[in-house]
């Protein structure tokens, strides 16, 4: 070599490359993980969109916005584009990708190349989704119930299938690759129980992913296939049954509930136990409760079908099979809160979004009981009851922890800081948004007023002015951290390795992570969430 | 763990019995047993799906893992028929 | 370990046992993935046959049960070459790995060749639905059901035993590079647990679909 040798830190991984074809084409997890930001991003603002214009419509008793086949469609995008563009690879794709290889040890996943093709296949699948949205949209309402839309229904179904149908390859491959790298990639001495309380959630993710999204392509090829040969599967006529339809829908689509909300459970569980100083309280009870949430989350399904006309016996079964699900959620909630006790509890933006997911999860799943519960499951049956419980645990759980888990790991994701006191007046801002848009949706729920309509009785008036308020709170809250994680991206102030002072090894790296994310591969030798250890080594220094 | 290697004499007794295995089933099929030959039709499926997992596939010299994830997979399709099924059979609709 | 097997980890493995066992694991997720793909298929068929069994055990009258066993046999035979294309590549001996691969190759073709074969058989009879289909008997929705899962089980068959064609295809041209070891050839295991899983598929296709309306 010639010159004066430099001793330089290997450069990270933002800039070890350049140009857009190096984003384009990279196989690293943190850049695909980042593509996956920007993916997710430009969808939510699609689907907020359609929320909004929905809100705008329910102002008023009458409709006068939008014509009432609009607001059909209106619904079922919001649904379609939420669900799968959004809350389905929200946390997983962005700070899973990030994270799991980095907090496990690893240099990489385990098939890189995938986990890029998974990206590919993710738009390719939003793409033509979004042509069927700008063709003239879909009407089924985001579960595509036949025999309206294999029959009846004069919209895009094929297309918006198809879309779905294609991005869900993107996730099966996701939660290949993720099981795969749990398995085998792990650093030395990093065993099962050592693991962060994070990668045992992706885990029991990433098995979801694998065994319920084929389901699901399946399902919407039959629907794709019923709609265009003009065949009987579902078709009662031709002596199929659209209930079973509704069993494989949901045998999917209520697991495809844990995917969205076990990684946001993951998010809470780091987030807690760095803002406490303390260890998670029952680490193997909150480790297990993951993979009992993935698996009893399987056997629940049939209570999307109490008045379908499923079987009595079978909804009894399916009802009390819902309230076992309830238990290690409630194993999670009781050891995040035992965690709080006694702890040195600080109040970053991030624990103030964990706090707001572990309130309003709490609401989100005691309301969730109500329905599992046969009787008044048929009360609030498709009534805005059901639309708020499960906002409750989407947006009030789901986006919480995401913007938590954002907030938390930005610094080693960007390696700035965002402006704090912003920060937290978006996290309230969100807070208060939230509850004033969804909270008074429970009570119209209760109160008789169906979902999916765009006209509604006057008397209930107050409450939707209320929740359209609320909703453009809410708006407000999204936006500002948009605007200020952009602006800190460029301004913000260098964060160093490890702002929080957290255990983890994706804070013994620099920020932003060197390509390879470890110069030499880490040995583990602790626990995880070791803060009394770290405790001691702050004292000394 | 290093990889399995199944020797080809092995491979050829796997390969023989599949071939008898399809002639037995097809030819059972031929004698009417009522639900019997269902039941004997999808033994037979099970036992030649077997012989090709465990040998073809070197299921069975495989690590631990390997047979979780069989067995998941197995039992998960199970899941999804038996439930369903259980609606179906308790509405008194099938004779 | 040996320079050459060194040669062939990737970057993110430590050794060459764990890359294999990766890729072990990572395929039988995806096989998994596979069996619930085809098993929202077989599930709905057991609903519907439970449901409407006479009718169905008419559709499986029409069945060609000597093209259906020939080609059953024709499949499994197929599994055998791959089998011991899997050994030879174990073995490093790169001639006979590709001889095996051009046999398996060429009886997947033989496989489907036949299956087109039935597929014209049934349209002459006017048997594909939603093209001139014919109905017969009682309960003429459900018989047309029978060919309804038949065409989409065996048909979704059909484009996995394309795509294990094609997989097979690169193989056979990497191999004839010699780029296959008795150290790196596990893209050549992986290829065969997908092909062997088509096999176990049509197993079961063969047991529900032409089995059952024999002794009718």
């Amino acid at each position: 070599m010639i010159g004066a040798v430099e001793v330089k830190s290997p450069r990270s991984y933002l800039d070890s490359r350049e140009g857009i074809l190096s984003w384009l084409l990279t196989t690293d997890h943190k850049r695909i993980g980042l593509l996956y930001v920007f993916s997710i991003t430009a969808y939510f603002l699609v689907g907020g969109f359609f929320a909004l214009l929905m809100r705008l419509e329910l102002l008023t008793p009458t409709t006068d916005l939008v014509s009432p086949e609009t607001y059909n469609k209106l619904f079922s995008m919001h649904g379609i584009i939420m669900v799968w563009f959004f809350l389905i690879p929200s946390i997983p794709t962005t700070l899973g990708n990030f994270l799991i290889p980095m907090m496990i040890g690893a240099k990489d996943v385990a098939f890189p190349k995938l986990n890029l093709l998974s990206w590919y296949l993710f738009n390719l699948g939003g793409l033509v989704t979004l042509y069927a949205l700008i063709r003239g949209g879909v009407d089924t309402g985001w579960t595509f119930y036949t025999p309206f839309s294999t029959s009846y229904s004069t919209t895009y179904v094929v297309a918006a299938a198809l879309g779905i149908f294609i991005a869900g390859f993107g996730s099966i491959i996701t939660g290949l690759n993720f099981i795969a790298t749990i398995h085998r990639m792990r650093a030395p001495g990093m065993t099962w129980f050592r693991l962060p309380i994070f990668i045992w959630s992706h885990y029991a993710t990433s098995l979801i992913f694998v065994l319920a999204t084929p389901i699901l392509a399946i399902t919407l090829l039959m629907i794709g296939f019923e709609r265009v040969l003009r065949v009987g599967i579902f078709d009662p006529a031709l002596g199929g049954d659209p209930v079973l339809f509704q069993h494989m829908f949901w045998f999917y689509s209520h697991p495809a509930v844990y995917i969205m909300v076990l990684p946001g459970m993951a998010v809470i569980s780091e987030l807690v136990p760095a803002f406490s100083r303390k260890p998670i309280f029952g680490y193997k009870a909150v480790a297990y409760s993951s993979l009992g949430i993935a698996a009893i989350g399987f056997l629940v399904w049939g209570h999307h079908m109490f008045v379908a006309g499923q079987s009595i016996y079978s909804a009894m079964v399916f009802s009390i099979l819902s309230y076992l699900v309830a238990v290690p959620s409630a194993i999670k909630v009781f050891n995040w809160t035992a965690t709080l006790y006694k702890g040195s509890v600080s109040w970053e933006t991030p624990m103030l979004y964990a706090i707001g997911f572990i309130g309003l999860f709490t609401i989100g799943g005691m309301t969730g009981l109500f329905l599992a519960a046969l009787g008044i499951d048929v009360h609030v049956t498709d009534t805005y009851f059901v639309i708020a419980h499960f906002h409750y645990i989407m947006v009030g759980g789901t986006v919480m922890a995401y913007l938590g888990g954002v907030h938390y790991w930005w610094p080693k994701i960007s390696g700035k800081m965002y402006p704090e006191a912003l920060a937290k007046l978006s996290a309230l801002t969100v807070f208060l948004g939230f509850n004033l848009t969804f909270f008074p949706q429970f009570i119209l729920g209760y109160l008789g007023m169906p979902r999916r309509y765009a006209a509604y009785p006057e008397e209930f008036q107050v409450l939707n002015v209320l929740s359209t308020a609320g909703a453009s709170i809410l708006g407000v809250g999204y936006i500002l951290p948009l605007i200020y994680l952009i602006w800190s991206w460029k301004y913000g102030k260098p964060a160093g390795p490890n702002p929080w002072r957290a255990t983890g090894l994706e804070w013994k790296t620099p920020s932003p992570p060197p390509q390879h994310n470890f110069e030499t591969t880490p040995v583990v030798n602790c626990d995880a969430y070791d803060y009394e250890a770290m405790k001691e080594e702050l004292e000394l220094v | 763990m290093t990889e399995p290697i199944v020797s080809v004499k092995t491979y050829a007794l796997i390969f023989t019995s599949l071939l008898a295995l399809t002639l037995t089933t097809t030819l059972l099929a031929y004698i009417d047993l009522g639900v019997f030959n269902m039941v004997i039709a999808i033994t037979i499926a099970v036992i030649k799906a077997t012989l090709i997992v465990s040998f073809f596939m070197h299921a069975l010299y495989e690590f631990k893992l390997v047979h979780v994830i069989i067995a998941g997979g197995i039992l998960w399709f199970l899941i999804l028929v038996f439930m369903t099924l259980g609606d179906f059979l308790s509405r008194g609709w099938v004779k | 370990m040996s320079e050459s097997s060194s040669l062939a980890v990737r970057e993110q493995f430590a050794t060459a046992d764990q890359q294999r066992e990766t890729a072990t694991v990572g395929m039988w997720v995806f096989l998994v993935t596979e069996v619930m793909f085809f098993g929202g298929l077989f599930m709905s068929h057991i609903v519907y046959r439970l449901l409407h069994t006479a009718a169905f055990d008419r559709g499986s009258a029409d069945m060609n049960i000597l093209l259906g066993s020939i080609n059953t046999a024709v499949l499994i035979s197929s599994s055998f070459t791959m089998a011991l294309a899997v050994h030879a590549s174990q073995e490093g001996k790169w001639r006979r790995l590709a001889g095996f691969l051009f046999a398996t190759m060429l009886i997947g073709l033989a496989f489907l060749g036949i299956k087109f074969t039935e597929y014209y058989q049934h349209y002459q009879d006017h048997k594909v639905p939603g093209f001139w289909f014919e109905s017969s008997g009682a309960d003429p929705g459900a018989f047309q059901m029978f060919f309804v899962f038949y065409f989409a089980m065996t048909g979704l068959h059909a484009i996995h035993m394309m795509i294990g064609i094609g997989v097979l295809a690169v193989l056979l041209f990497r191999s004839g590079l010699e780029r296959f070891t008795s150290a790196y050839h596990n893209p050549v295991v992986i290829a065969g647990l997908y092909w062997h899983f088509v096999d176990i598929v049509w197993v079961f296709l063969f047991a529900i679909f032409y089995l059952p309306g024999l002794h009718l």
